[in-house]
């Protein structure tokens, strides 16, 4: 049934809250089980809570949720859980009508029409697990192992386990997750050596000067950095936002400066000049624990410039105005500000980083820091240790996964792309649907919505086309899984069992512990279950791989380790920092359990666990690099660069990289190459205006669409519900004709969308912006068929060393729609 | 000198103390809760972490018994109202379970220890002669364990533990070579402990020990059959070792633990002539059982009511107080009987400010209390409230 937002606006008119189960109002919206009807209408209406951590995006934030005997009717925050602190974003709010959806698959599907028809057939699980095990068991019996993928998403810790070992086990090197995470962290893993994203102490800060990062609705966990906002107020900490737009978090900082997109870097090395020019920089972290600051000669001999000469010759303030569009002598102002400010600490976004030249865009922001000597003990930069989860025992693995785990993955880096990621979604689907160098016959879809989410839409589809046998697990059909031949829908993760720990960027190690709150209300499976279950069926030494009945032994068998160790603290009341800090000073664990069953209960009840003592060494220990410092020069990308460029090339040297500099389409040559600096974007010249798309907080990364209150509140900054916008400065407006409210045309190189505008100052004047989110063709009847995916008209560009998403990079005309 | 003081101590004392007023608190730590929420932290610093408007109770100063803590606490009530007034914060009240929790917390701080120091647990690993039987990074002796393997943890209280339990192992070796029993005392433990943990870069506290729990520990204290020897002042019984609620036992729990250390060969040789094995502690059994011992303490010795009526006339309590009704306080005899010194803490806590602003308004100082006079004036309120 479709549902239009006047029926949606009407029905839940004067309901607000919980849920109203039961109740006539609802059942338009909400789809609830008879059997659950029948228990809220004839229990006792007993009233308990329960803990669980939401999984609607990958922050993991801990929820408390009231049932009413046993049925989940609201949810609130977990004042424990330090990763919210109480707080949740509405999408966690609102996640039962996840739970309650209409459209929730109500146990497997089999398409039996083209994709994208709907036209799908109930099948049992045991037919569906025989149909892919069967197939499994051929293709690895034949020697063809590789041909196996599984295209994840933000999954980590347990459920990355099982699926890695499933495929490596079974012989197969194609396990990738289409997540931010690991392109994200090249630009860190480049200056830092290791490939963890740091956390930066914005609680400590005096002054935080954001490039690009968007962290109140965007990024890793906006509800945390929502709490740490909330501490900033009332410290008065400093707040400077350089974006493109006027984003949540800019309109809440004391200033916004704007900047055009493509340019980040190039203005915080304009930032960098007048901190060496002026000598505001913190020199013996520099002479003691950097690389490539000076200049310096090679054991050959050879001359290398540096850092500072770099930055003194080319990053004065005039020349990155006229890059930037920032004025010079707001560029001075900055510097002097943040070499004055003690504790500045500076942090670097998706503005920054969604981008051709995104690496090198973050390595100059991440510069900032090492000159103003954030990485001293207690500084604004830090790594907390992992939660110290047992790793699940050694695989045995026999011939032919040994065989299949040698191959090329299909995903990872290419001869000519995108040298230092793990994965790239492009490389990804061009290899699968030229199927280079090998064919995939079965793909594994979990989590996410790859196709609706990435650049190479077409790409994407073409590859999809190309897989004999696609399977996912998602619990609602959308754009991606309408491709799929066979879906087995997972559990929502408010029935299923999980952890979430150490989200990246979130100030210490921690594990939220996922349980079910109700029984699963459909015939569905947790994922990891399956995965067990296939590899059961494959037999052999795929069958042993698996050492747990289920992916809750598994869950607790990681756990044993918290428990174990002695680390940290459940996440109970009084359990803050300054305590467990004093109690490990003084050579004592805080908590005490008489067995590991205690302590997995007190998981469950408390919602998880934490361990906030930063373990400042000195810096020389916090740096893998082939120095052992923090390093201007990156000598792992240099020397990635040249082993890339020699393999296969001819004896010389400086033109194997020439030519691979080349390929890559990076304009720098010689040192530069390995210092941050301000690598231009290829932007097409016939267009006037940049576009830039942003996430708003009750939609995320499109997940929010299928929810209606999300749809209802997706742009309750701005009065717009159930639609995008475009936003576009006034001086452009009135010169195309356009006022607010008028249907305009978006048109890129590649297409062209028709949205409203919406004429505000907290805009470039030569950049116009639309909301990420809407615009699905799929995904339930209140995600289907509103507003527009601006992904569509970006063009298909990628970060050209890590391979991430360059969602900043199209340029577009804008005109009145008639 | 400490044999000489352990035969003095065995002297049979037969005392008993009264049963207990003060339900300890089940968890002492419960009390930081109480510590953090009620703002107290805002202004007392506790091992550098809190504000430092008021004093910092890391200090001995700000130790003591319940009714000791109480005094301190009640006579600088007007200066702490004072710095509630600048602050412009309201005074917290407190429930006499949060009092209790409170006190039990403070009073815990002391058993918690401090923080050791590297260098100095270099010289003493090395003064102590522990490296001639012990190995470290390669060098030292072969006869014990190597402190290298020590990679489960770093906590003194487990380090201190495995010494205990190697008492019957060293005498031997001892008695073997012309090794010195080597005595330990206040942070030395700590100090060893962290010169360990950073020599062999154990950085992080791996399955230590938990702070202990008292009540865990009365039960450790019996099981183990130290009550066969040592008494308490819980019960009556003929004791043969030290009686242990005559010592000062309110230290931290590695000085503590270093005392029992030192007089461990003693101990052993008193129980091998009395054919009793070595009690050997595993897990947290040694905190379990200091915390006890800690918290004998805890609760003041029983004060004299006739005094305490002489300071309750002299410090004015009766102007208000007066009987039958005569001033503006309730009578005590109105009062519901006081079966415990944290009632009367909390009360006392509760009513200071409306009382400090009685006496401004009638230009009277505020009635300061020793130790002393404190423990006498609550024997007399407990009697004057005995229904």
């Amino acid at each position: 049934m479709e549902i239009s937002r006047r029926d949606f606006v009407k029905l839940i008119g004067g309901i607000s809250g919980s849920v109203a189960l039961g109740g006539c109002a609802l059942d338009e919206v909400l789809e609830i089980p008879e059997r659950i009807v029948r228990r809220m209408r004839t229990g006792p209406g007993l009233e308990t809570w329960k803990n669980t951590v939401c999984g609607l995006c990958p922050a993991g934030c801990g929820m408390s949720v009231r049932l009413i005997d046993s049925v989940p009717v609201g949810i609130k925050g977990n004042g424990q859980y330090p990763v919210n602190q109480g707080g949740l974003c509405p999408l966690g709010l609102n996640a039962l009508h996840l739970l309650y959806h209409p459209d929730r698959l109500k146990g497997p599907v089999r398409r039996v029409g083209n994709p994208g028809s709907g036209k799908w057939e109930p099948v049992s699980w045991d037919e569906a697990l025989t149909t892919i095990a069967d197939r499994l068991t051929e293709l690895r019996r034949s020697g063809r192992s590789r041909e196996v993928a599984v295209l994840g998403n933000t999954e980590r810790g347990v459920m990355e386990e099982h699926l890695r070992r499933f495929l490596t086990s079974y012989g197969s090197p194609n396990y990738f997750r289409f997540s931010p995470e690991q392109n994200d962290s090249v630009p860190f893993a480049l200056v830092h050596g290791r490939p963890d994203i740091p956390s930066f102490d914005l609680l400590g800060a005096g002054l935080v000067l954001s490039f690009g990062a968007n962290f109140l609705e965007d990024g890793w966990s906006p509800v945390y950095y929502t709490k740490l906002y909330s501490r900033h107020r009332e410290q008065q900490t400093r707040y400077i936002q350089v974006e493109s737009r006027m984003s949540m978090t800019a309109s809440n900082a004391e200033r916004w400066i704007p900047v055009r997109p493509g340019t980040y870097g190039a203005l915080a090395l304009g930032i960098a000049y007048v901190l060496i020019r002026e000598d505001l920089f913190n020199e013996r972290f520099v002479r003691n624990d950097t690389f490539g600051f000076e200049d310096w000669v090679d054991t050959a001999g050879t001359k290398h410039i540096g850092f500072r000469n770099i930055v003194l010759g080319n990053y004065y303030p005039e020349k990155v105005s006229e890059i930037t569009g920032v004025p010079a002598a707001t560029i001075l102002e900055l510097g002097r500000l943040v070499g004055s400010t003690p504790k500045t600490v500076v942090i670097g976004g998706s503005g920054a980083g969604d981008n051709t030249n995104g690496t090198f865009s973050q390595m100059a922001v991440q510069s900032l820091n090492a000159l103003l000597g954030n990485y001293d003990p207690g500084g604004g930069v830090f790594f907390h240790g992992h939660a110290p989860l047992d790793r699940f025992p050694d695989l045995t693995l026999d011939g032919p996964a040994k065989a299949g785990i040698r191959a090329e993955p299909l995903g990872g880096p290419g001869k000519d792309a995108y040298p230092l990621t793990g994965f790239s979604i492009d490389r990804f689907a061009k290899n699968v649907a030229a199927e280079e160098p090998y064919p995939l016959s079965v793909l594994f879809l979990y989590g996410g919505n790859p196709l609706f989410q990435a650049l190479n839409h077409q790409d994407l589809s073409a590859a999809l086309k190309k897989v004999p046998l696609v399977v996912s697990f998602d619990t609602i059909i959308n754009e991606t899984s309408e491709y799929a031949n066979l879906v087995l829908p997972e559990h929502t993760f408010l029935e299923n069992w999980g952890e979430v720990s150490d989200v990246p960027t979130v100030g210490f190690s921690h594990l939220g512990i996922r349980q079910p709150v109700v029984e699963a209300l459909h015939d569905t499976r947790n994922a990891g279950d399956v995965f067990i279950e296939l590899a059961r069926r494959i037999g052999g030494a795929v069958g042993s791989s698996a050492p747990f009945t289920d992916y809750l032994g598994g869950l607790k068998h990681a756990v044993r380790g918290l428990y174990r160790s002695g680390e940290g603290s459940v996440v109970t009341r009084g359990q803050k920092t300054r305590w467990l800090e004093y109690l490990q000073q003084r050579g004592w664990q805080s908590g005490r359990y008489s067995s590991f069953d205690e302590f997995w209960d007190q998981l469950l009840t408390h919602g998880g666990w934490w361990n906030p003592v930063r373990r400042d060494g000195k810096a020389g220990g916090k740096f893998p690099t082939p120095s052992g410092k923090y390093e201007f020069y990156s000598r792992k990308l240099m020397d990635e660069l040249h082993a890339r460029a020699d393999r296969g090339g001819t004896t010389d040297s400086r033109g194997n990289l020439e030519s691979l500099l080349s390929r890559l389409d990076i304009a720098a040559r010689g040192d530069n190459v390995a210092l941050p600096h301000h690598e231009p974007v290829p932007y097409e010249g016939d267009r006037p205006l940049y576009l830039v798309t942003f996430q708003v907080l009750p939609n995320r990364d499109g997940v929010g669409a299928a929810l209606p209150m999300m749809q209802e509140m997706f742009g309750y900054a701005v009065h717009a519900h159930w639609e995008s916008w475009v936003e576009i400065h006034p001086e452009t407006a009135a010169a195309a004709g356009i006022s607010s409210g008028d249907w305009t045309w978006v048109e890129s190189s590649v297409g062209s969308v028709r949205v409203r505008a919406r004429v505000t100052p907290g805009i470039m004047p030569d950049v116009v912006a639309i909301p990420f989110g809407m615009g699905h063709t799929s995904y339930g009847r209140y995600a289907r068929g509103y507003g527009v995916n601006p992904n569509t008209i970006l063009r298909n560009l990628h970060d050209r060393l890590s391979g991430k998403p360059a969602t900043g990079a199209t340029k577009i005309r804008i005109s009145r729609a008639v | 000198m400490v044999r000489t003081l352990f035969w003095m101590l065995c002297i049979i004392v037969p005392g008993t103390l009264s049963a207990q007023e003060i339900r300890l608190p089940q968890n002492p730590l419960e009390g930081r809760i109480v510590f953090e929420e009620k703002g107290c932290i805002e202004c007392h610093q506790l091992g550098g972490y809190g504000g430092t408007a008021g004093p910092s109770l890391s200090k001995d100063l700000y130790f003591g018994t319940v009714l000791e803590l109480a005094t301190i606490i009640w006579n600088h009530t007007p200066q702490m109202n004072r710095k509630f007034r600048q602050m412009r914060v309201s005074r917290p009240e407190f429930t006499e379970k949060e009092m209790t929790d409170l006190f039990g917390f403070l009073y815990y701080l002391r058993y918690l220890g401090e923080p050791g120091g590297v260098a100095r647990g270099k010289k003493l690993l090395e003064s102590k002669g522990c490296r001639q039987c012990h190995s470290l990074g390669g060098s030292g002796g072969g006869v014990g364990v190597p402190l290298d393997s020590i990679t489960v943890t770093a906590s003194p209280l487990y380090i201190v533990q495995s010494m205990w339990n190697h008492v019957p192992a060293m005498k031997e070796q001892i008695s073997k070579t012309n090794l010195v029993y080597p005595e330990l005392s206040g942070q030395d433990i700590a100090d060893i402990t962290a010169y360990i943990r950073q020599a062999t870069m154990n950085t992080t506290v791996v399955g230590g020990a938990a702070p202990g729990d008292p009540h865990l520990g009365r039960e450790i204290f019996a099981s183990k059959g130290c009550n066969d020897c040592h008494m308490t002042g819980e019960g009556k019984r003929k004791i043969i070792a030290p009686n242990l609620s005559r010592i000062e036992l309110r230290e931290s729990v590695t000085e503590t633990a270093s005392l029992m250390w030192n007089h461990g060969p003693m101990m052993l040789q008193h129980m091998e002539d009395r054919s009793i094995d070595w009690p050997r502690f595993e897990g947290n059994e040694m905190a379990d059982l200091i915390a006890y011992l800690y918290f004998l303490d805890f609760e003041d010795k029983p004060g004299d009511p006739k005094k305490g009526e002489g300071v309750f006339a002299a410090r004015g309590c009766g102007s208000c107080h007066g009987k039958n009704g005569s001033g503006k306080g309730p009578d005590l005899a109105t009062i519901t009987h006081f079966d415990s010194p944290i009632r009367m803490i909390q009360l006392m806590w509760n009513h200071a400010q409306s009382m400090e602003d009685m006496l401004i308004t009638q230009n009277k100082h505020w009635p300061e209390l020793t130790g002393d006079e404190m423990r006498n004036l609550y024997a007399y309120i407990r009697e004057a409230t005995k229904k």
